[in-house]
């Protein structure tokens, strides 16, 4: 069944929307945590490929909140910096701030494999204008996932590293599962095809392709109880960093509401 | 920046072409520990703005480098090798002059 043959009702509009605002609020926020390694990143090299790639987050994030707002009759601005922390809906493995080098690597390595895992499905999304921008993204989401993977391995090379990554990765796994933390409607969602697949399954394929990695480097993979673990408020769910983050990132837009330039 | 000596320290220099077809125009380098990142780094630096058709990344040490003087620029008179060796600036400017002093005269030459 396809959206051709089933036209939107309010529910599967809000479903919709829900959904992007989710995966915009993720690459925002990473986009944003991330680029506060320019000018500190371990060198010069990498201080630039690093601000690069958050800019390139914040491009996607962007893009998706001006679906976002054809969707809903919004201002993609003012859903982007209009908001209060508690109404935004990143997964909880973007509430930490970016701390040091090697749990940037984990966190952004556990994302990268799942904005890919998301975005092979989204791009078969029976809402043609997330399909094609899916398919957009996962050109350049391509690169980012090469780069960090080259960092992963690179850290793990050596006890140092590997301590290091380890640590941040036994605190991550829960809140990185929260990326697939079910959305309300979601089975309207899935019947219209507009996801063509439940969270849970895409849930499985991350994890499928996350645990040998970890198994293969000796690096932390998910206890049974990460596993378990309840995700229902994993999109909800809110904390002081980030509190202190959006004061950050909303501070421009917030000295002179509707601005343009 | 807490990786400024050792590995990291190789330099790695980069070609960039800009459209299918074109030279590959040395662009200038960049500094990373290993042909893996070099890549990446060349990437950022030289084709994030969609500005480069192709890169060739190069580790400095792998190039043969010829700058011997005597080689390259022997103390002799080449100036015979190259397209203008022969002046013909002399000639020219003898010709303009005669057009100048006697116009009309010049066309028929």
């Amino acid at each position: 069944m396809s959206v051709a043959d089933v036209p939107p009702t309010e529910a599967s509009r809000e479903a919709l929307a829900q959904l992007l605002l989710g995966i915009a609020d993720d690459e925002f926020v990473i986009g944003f945590w991330d680029s506060e390694w320019t000018g500190i990143a371990p060198m010069l090299e990498e201080d630039v490929a690093t601000s690069s790639i958050s800019q390139d987050e914040i491009g996607h994030a962007r893009a998706l909140y001006e679906l976002l707002a054809e969707l809903t009759g919004d201002d993609a601005d003012a859903i982007a910096f209009g908001r209060e922390p508690d109404a935004y809906r990143h997964a909880a493995l973007m509430n930490h701030p970016r701390t040091d080098w090697a749990f940037t690597i984990a966190r952004r390595y556990l994302y990268e494999i799942a904005d890919a895992v998301r975005l092979e499905a989204l791009a078969r999304s029976s809402y043609a204008p997330l399909a094609q921008l899916a398919a957009k993204m996962r050109r350049e989401e391509r690169y980012h996932l090469m780069h960090l993977d080259t960092w992963l391995r690179r850290l793990a090379a050596d006890d140092n590293g590997t301590e290091r990554l380890a640590a941040a990765l036994r605190g991550l796994w829960t809140d990185a599962l929260a990326i697939f933390a079910p959305i309300a409607d979601e089975a309207l969602l899935v019947q219209r095809g507009e996801l063509p697949e439940p969270m849970a399954a895409l849930r499985a394929r991350w994890l499928e392709q996350v645990t040998p990695v970890m198994a293969e480097l000796g690096l932390p993979g998910p206890t049974p109880e990460d596993l378990s673990a309840g995700i229902d408020d994993g999109r909800t769910r809110r904390t002081d960093d980030f509190r202190w983050l959006h004061g950050e990132f909303t501070m421009v837009a917030a000295s002179e509401r509707g601005a343009t330039w | 920046m807490t990786d400024g000596g050792g590995p990291a320290d190789r330099v790695w220099e980069v070609f960039r072409q800009e459209a299918e077809g074109d030279p590959m125009i040395h662009s200038g380098n960049v500094r990373a520990p290993d042909e893996e990142l070099a890549m990446h780094y060349a990437r950022e630096f030289y084709g994030r703005r969609q500005e480069s058709n192709r890169l060739w990344v190069v580790a400095r040490d792998a190039i043969t480098e010829l700058d011997d003087p005597d080689l390259l620029k022997p103390p002799f008179d080449r100036s015979f090798k190259r397209p203008g060796g022969y002046l013909i600036k002399h000639k020219l400017e003898a010709a303009k002059a005669r057009a100048g002093a006697q116009p009309g005269e010049a066309e028929d030459e």
